[in-house]
């Protein structure tokens, strides 16, 4: 007997981790006490994307979507919903600036505007059941590629397609595929780089929690169309539902007979491992992810030569990211024609990002290619929370670059792939690995960090620096000593000591940096720091010629002062932050204005924050 | 064939060659310093950076790992190239500001003094830049992997595996051999457990076994090379242009017929070092008279000068005789030669260190070939000093400053009745000739004997003295007994005039020692067929008789003393005749 | 014969070609004295020792036998020593048979090297078998004592 009603208990690492599974299992509960199990069922699911407001559930086949969902809510829930038939008002959706709450999914702002390829079967399917991803098509298009196409032709399409590398560099796809199907050596092998390494970044995972079986079928496609005899998925140790659920799918589709030997009866043999790395951020550099696979300290190697020639063991591989071998299915089993419609001239299809940072909808979107940063923050991110200003937005991870919203209204020159220059806004830019890269930064594995005013641009170089500083490998000269030196630099400034000669040097070995080093890693460590520094040099002239960081985020450059007048009216000079000062900097009577030693005062700013009537102020 | 631009020369370059390969065959210098010819590119220093042309700009590579590609080209003289080159120097500088080659390098790129101070900074002048040329020599070259690195980023470094010292290694100094800085140390003496003062022997994996060897080439030593440790190497394969290097060459066993053999297996020398009261390998400055050889070769260690461990020449040497030989606990024999090169050492320190006096410490003066007296009086004439008397030991002299290194010898002077005690700083042990280690093996593949001493026994002292008890069988030189050279070149010739006569004469003589059967007497028992050593004797099925085969008996009569029907006469050694001869023998009472 | 006289036994010594033969030439060469009551006859090798060559022997008057070959393994035959050796073993069964002490046959390893060791075995020998006193047989049958002997001609 069908269901009546399915409801979606999101099950991913967000929505876990705020209990969404004691809500399934109060949910399963409640519908035993009413005798409903066989009308309503419940399917925990991987992760929906729209993690600001979980716990979240939709129940089918209406679409209603319910946020922040807890246990005590439950029997409410059941008793309204579904056997009243009447959506729980308090737990919908409801959009700061509209008055009334939006029930249905599709009608969220957040996810009308997306466009879910890779991310299909998200909030959907049980991850850890099969039957539900073949239910959803699921290797179908394997079926497809395995009878009726030829190797070339798996290739043809996935080249027409336009499909290029989700990892970052955005490398066609197909052209990699026909370099490993044509070197020579065997066996050839097939790697998933699931090393998602980007601090704010968790697209991988989130593939791999909520359909573990489309990277499965894509790595069988493209073992098909390269002619690979093994597959490794390497995964990072810190996702453990990850590695759990993509183990669970591997034996899964070993039991169906769609991993080992002589696979559907068309003599591909295709197996996969799984290879837990320990989490070191240059690990996803494809050499150095393959010096992790064969045990050796996980270092990247000078290229040439390419892993499509001397990879794993040094056999032909392929490495593609997770997103990519996602993407591969559909494209199989749609056509290129299809896939070719979305996006840009030279990006397409589409391309998931995780929303994060000072923006009210954070979460992982999926949308075209093409997109521009406009409709990514404001559309489907919902803008910039309270009413602070929209500053800069951080794309591709600690190794991409910061583009001004500052500039917002001032075109700039953006030079076409047919060399046309023309004029754009940067928000107004589209989003695609050649218009990314023209304003000095890059689409990286898809992080995208909304900054306000409340941001220091120094410290966020400095922020980053510090994170590419401490995974450096430390093989190569200009990234082991250089992003040292910088990040030396980048302290000195913020901490009010930089000079003009500072700058200089750090323009200098952040190209020399950008221009020589080895692998990926350092040669996009430098691009927080360029692209800071290239749109917003006066707050580096502020910190050091005027010794003011105007964000006031870098402390040892603010000066802490106390209002006299809010101190005694409204406070009556309590004394909290004297007691609390560590320094012991702040003096004053009950009643009586507090102030502040400046000699004595340390800059930690324990007086702000403990200052309930914000009479401490910063300058 | 590709073609490609450098720098505005137009050159043509085999596929996959580097551009640094092409640059340097152009004669256009590129600075290098992880890069070295024996490893596989590395690119991790980025000093040989280069500027390539591509369609959207330029592109910087580094000249050591990138291949030539169809119409590239390449400038390796451009301000970006320079002012990359002059970073990437400068961030060195900043951390190593005083190893030599990174000044070098800095000096290359007109860098005075950096701007920066590294927190990581390192003031030795051999600290380890990380070029990790060590690591990577011993993973790829040698195979050991006994090196490697650990942490990441500013905090890397090299070192062994928990830092311990690593098992995996073979002491081949490779490391050390690759190091731009010298900040990897070999010291090769501490694991051959050999004096460390004197390496005489060879102490490389190829050599020329000695400077006179005959033929004079190379070869490996298997207990040295890396290659038979590690499977790696190969090294010397790659640089020998004749291509005569074949690792897998092994001992052969040829089968050679011959119809006559000369044992000339030579001498061992007695271990000096088993008479422990001369310190041989336990005191300094204590040699045996093969080191001494090797000392006073002109291609020797120290091209022929008389040196202590100190590189001084020595004040005073004694020189000790019958170390080994003529004593009841070692050998009793005379070992001949040493009297007279003992006196030739002497001899020859006077000429070379004329200020050294030299003491001579004998039993007998044993000077008794052509010539050798005069030169025995000669040596006297020279001012060495000799003194009879057995040496009882040799002794630290003493521990204050001056008498440091110095050594004592003690012994009894028999000509004058007194206990003696002469400092000198350096001994000569006049170690004994002794047999062969191996000659009991060698006895009995060849059916020789030997004497009590051990030597090869001849078949007669005096009437017979180079050829042995089995015919067509030689021996020659000191595996016979100890003898000087003109003694062994005597005997040796003698004994090829022995050979020669056989092989001229063309038929060879039998003893007419031999079995015969009376085939009427024998009843085919077969009891003799099974006892003949050299299956002379066959069975004649037809007959039901045996028969001797007479050229391959060689009449032992082990057959005769067998025969049950006493159908089988030895010929020269019948029953009649030794009953006969037992009669004759015994008829006198 | 003087009563008085020490006894002085007649020994034969049955020596092999190639080390005991050239060790008692070496003794000899040597100066080694060794008592003259041992006769040699040189055969080819030990393992030419024919038992009745012992037997004669004793029966014609010998009062000790020697029979000496190469050292084991050195045999210039490759092992007639050890045949000599099996034999000599047996042998002396017999001898007890026949009432003779089997001290008086006596088996010694004697290399071409060991000049002093052949003259020691002769010394000790004669010493031993003078202990024995002289070796009295029943008078034999004369057709028995007297074999008839010819040479065997192929």
């Amino acid at each position: 007997m069908p269901y009546r009603v399915h409801c979606m208990v999101c099950a991913g690492t967000g929505c876990v981790s705020n209990r969404s599974l004691e809500v399934r299992d109060a949910l399963e509960n409640e519908i035993r006490k009413r005798g409903l199990q066989d009308e309503i069922q419940i399917v925990t699911t991987g992760c929906n994307g729209f993690c600001a407001v979980g716990p979240l559930m939709v129940v089918q086949p209406d679409g209603i979507f319910y946020q922040q969902v807890s246990a005590k809510d439950v029997p409410l829930l059941v008793e309204e919903h579904f056997i009243k038939g009447r959506p729980v008002q308090k737990l919908l959706y409801k959009p700061p600036e509209a008055a009334a709450p939006i029930p249905k999914m599709s009608d969220i702002p957040f996810f009308k505007h997306q466009r879910l390829i890779a991310l299909r079967n998200r909030g959907l399917i049980d991850p850890e059941k099969i039957e539900d991803y073949i239910a959803r098509d699921g290797y179908q298009a394997l079926v497809k590629a395995l009878t009726e196409m030829t190797p070339e032709q798996i290739i043809e399409v996935i080249t027409k397609s336009g499909l290029r590398g989700r990892g970052g560099a955005g490398f066609p796809t197909g052209v990699k595929w026909q370099k490993v199907r044509q070197a020579k050596g065997e066996p050839k092998y097939i790697i998933c780089n699931g090393d998602e390494g980007d601090p704010g970044a968790f697209m991988d995972r989130s593939i791999f929690e909520s359909d573990p079986h489309s990277v499965i079928e894509g790595m069988l496609i493209g073992a098909r169309a390269i002619g690979a005899r093994y597959g490794v998925v390497y995964i990072r140790n810190e996702y453990p539902l990850a590695l759990e659920r993509i183990q669970i799918a591997i034996q899964q589709a070993r039991e169906y007979g769609l991993l080992g030997e002589n696979i559907l009866d068309s003599g591909l043999d295709f197996d996969i491992s799984v290879t837990r790395g320990a989490g070191a951020f240059v690990c996803g550099e494809e050499t150095a992810l393959i010096a992790s696979v064969e045990g050796r300290l996980g270092d990247p190697r000078a290229r040439p030569p390419y892993p499509a020639e001397y990879g794993l063991w040094g056999k032909p591989t392929c490495i593609n990211n997770v997103e990519t071998w996602a993407n591969v299915p559909p494209i199989i089993l749609h056509g290129w024609e299809w896939y070719s419609q979305i996006g840009t001239e030279r990006s397409k299809g589409t391309k998931v990002f995780s929303l994060v940072g000072k923006v009210r909808n954070t979460g992982l979107v999926e949308v075209p290619m093409g997109i521009t940063l406009r409709q990514l923050i404001y559309d489907i991110g919902g803008g910039i929370p309270g009413d602070k200003k929209f500053k800069a937005v951080q794309t591709g991870g600690p190794s991409g670059g910061c583009i001004p919203a500052g500039m917002m209204d001032q075109p700039i020159e953006y030079i076409a792939p047919d060399g046309k220059r023309e004029a754009r806004d940067y928000l107004d830019l589209p989003i695609d690995y050649e218009s990314l890269t023209d304003v000095g930064s890059m689409m990286g594995s898809g992080g995208l960090v909304v900054m306000d005013e409340d941001t220091c641009m120094v410290d966020v170089a400095r922020y980053f620096l510090a994170f590419t500083q401490d995974e450096s490998c430390g093989a190569c000269t200009p990234c082991r000593e250089g992003t040292k030196l910088m990040l030396d630099i980048l302290n000195r400034i913020v901490d009010g000591h930089g000079t003009m000669d500072d700058l200089r040097a750090l323009e200098e070995i952040a190209w020399v940096v950008k221009q020589t080093s080895l692998c990926g890693l350092g040669k996009t460590a430098p691009n927080p720091v360029l692209t800071t520094l290239k749109y917003f040099r006066d707050e580096y002239l502020a910190h050091i010629e005027a010794h003011k960081c105007p964000a006031h985020v870098c402390r040892a450059l603010n000066t802490y002062r106390i209002d006299p007048v809010i101190c005694v009216e409204r406070g009556h000079g309590c004394g909290v932050c004297r007691r609390e000062c560590p320094e012991k900097a702040i003096f004053g009577e009950k009643n009586q204005p507090h102030r502040i030693d400046q000699t004595l005062c340390k800059k930690c700013g324990v007086c702000v924050e403990v200052c309930h009537f914000n009479a401490v102020i910063v300058e | 064939m590709i073609s490609l631009t450098i720098n505005g020369t137009r050159t043509e370059v085999r596929e996959g060659t580097t551009i640094l390969q092409a640059a340097r065959f152009l004669e256009i210098p590129i600075p290098t310093l992880c890069y070295h010819p024996w490893l596989k590119p590395f690119g991790a220093c980025r000093i040989c950076t280069v500027q390539v042309q591509r369609p959207r700009g330029y592109e910087l590579v580094t000249a050591c790992n990138t291949p030539c590609e169809e119409g590239m080209v390449i400038q390796t003289d451009t301000d970006h190239v320079r002012q990359a080159r002059r970073v990437v120097v400068e961030l060195m500088m900043a951390r190593w500001p005083n190893v030599p080659i990174v000044q070098k390098l800095a000096a290359e790129v007109g860098l005075e003094k950096p701007r920066f101070i590294s927190e990581m900074r390192d003031e030795a002048p051999d600290a380890c830049i990380l070029c990790l040329r060590c690591v990577r020599i011993c993973e790829e070259v040698v195979g050991a992997c006994a090196i490697g690195y650990e942490d990441r980023g500013i905090k890397r470094k090299v070192v062994t595996p928990f830092h311990e010292e690593s098992e995996a290694c073979v002491a081949c100094g490779a490391c050390a051999h690759v190091c731009p800085t010298g900040h990897m140390k070999f010291e090769p003496e501490d694991y051959r457990g050999k004096p460390p003062e004197f390496l005489l022997g060879p102490n490389t994996a190829i050599h020329v076994m000695t400077p006179q060897a005959v033929p004079k080439v190379p070869r490996i030593d298997r207990e040295s090379c890396i290659h038979f440790k590690t499977n790696g190497c190969q090294k010397c394969v790659e640089v020998c242009e004749a291509k005569a290097v074949n690792h897998e060459m092994t001992d052969q066993e040829l089968e050679i017929e011959v119809g006559q053999i000369l044992v000339a297996t030579g001498y061992d020398l007695f271990d000096a070092s088993v008479m422990a009261q001369y310190g041989y390998g336990r005191l300094d400055n204590i040699y045996t008279a093969l080191d001494i050889e090797r000392m006073l070769n002109a291609t020797g260690p120290t091209g022929g000068q008389i040196r202590l461990k100190n590189g001084q020449p020595p004040r005073a040497v004694g020189i000790i005789h019958c170390v080994g030989s003529r004593d009841e606990n070692y050998h009793r024999y005379c070992s001949r030669v040493c009297c007279m090169y003992a006196l030739k050492f002497a001899h020859l320190i006077k000429e070379r260190c004329p200020e050294a006096e030299v003491y001579n410490f004998y039993i007998d003066m044993r000077a008794f070939g052509k010539g050798y007296e005069e030169f025995y009086s000669r040596v006297l004439h020279e001012g060495v000093n000799v003194i009879r008397g057995k040496v009882a030991e040799v002794v630290q002299a003493g521990w204050s400053k001056q008498e440091e290194g110095t050594l004592l010898i003690r012994c009894e002077d028999t000509l004058i009745g007194k206990l003696r005690e002469i400092p000198v700083d350096m001994v000569i042990l006049c170690n004994a000739i002794e047999p062969r280690r191996d000659a009991e093996r060698v006895a009995r593949l060849f059916g020789l004997s030997r004497s009590p001493d051990g030597f090869f026994l001849e078949r007669h002292p005096k009437l017979d003295p180079v050829a042995t008890s089995s015919d067509g069988l030689f021996v020659a030189g000191c595996a016979q007994g100890p003898k000087d050279i003109p003694d062994t070149v005597a005997q040796a010739s003698a004994a090829a005039a022995r050979m020669l006569a056989t092989i001229a004469k063309g038929v060879v003589e039998m003893d007419p020692v031999r079995a015969e059967i009376n085939e009427e007497y024998c009843s085919g028992c077969r009891v003799c067929n099974a006892l003949c050593p050299y299956e002379a004797i066959e069975y004649l099925e037809d007959k039901n008789v045996s028969r001797v085969n007479s050229a391959l008996c060689k009449g032992c009569g082990t057959c005769v003393a067998a025969c049950p029907a006493g159908a089988i006469t030895g010929y020269g050694f019948s029953d009649l005749q030794l009953h006969a001869e037992l009669e004759g023998l015994l008829a006198v009472r | 014969m003087n009563q008085q006289q020490r006894f002085e036994p007649r020994i034969v010594g049955f020596l092999c070609n190639w080390c005991s033969y050239t060790g008692a030439d070496l003794a000899g060469v040597s100066r080694m004295k060794s008592a003259p009551n041992l006769r040699t006859i040189r055969v080819m090798c030990s393992g030419r020792v024919d038992p009745t060559l012992v037997l004669r022997a004793f029966q014609l008057g010998a009062d000790g036998v020697l029979v000496a070959g190469c050292h084991p393994g050195d045999c210039h035959y490759q092992e007639g020593n050890y045949k000599a050796m099996r034999r000599v073993l047996l042998l002396k069964r017999v001898l007890r048979e026949f009432g003779i002490d089997e001290r008086r046959l006596r088996l010694e390893w004697i290399s071409a090297s060991e000049g002093e060791k052949f003259a020691r075995v002769a010394n000790e020998f004669t010493e031993q078998v003078r202990a024995l006193g002289p070796l009295q047989l029943e008078e034999a049958p004369a057709a028995v004592a007297e074999p008839q002997l010819e040479e065997v001609r192929a």
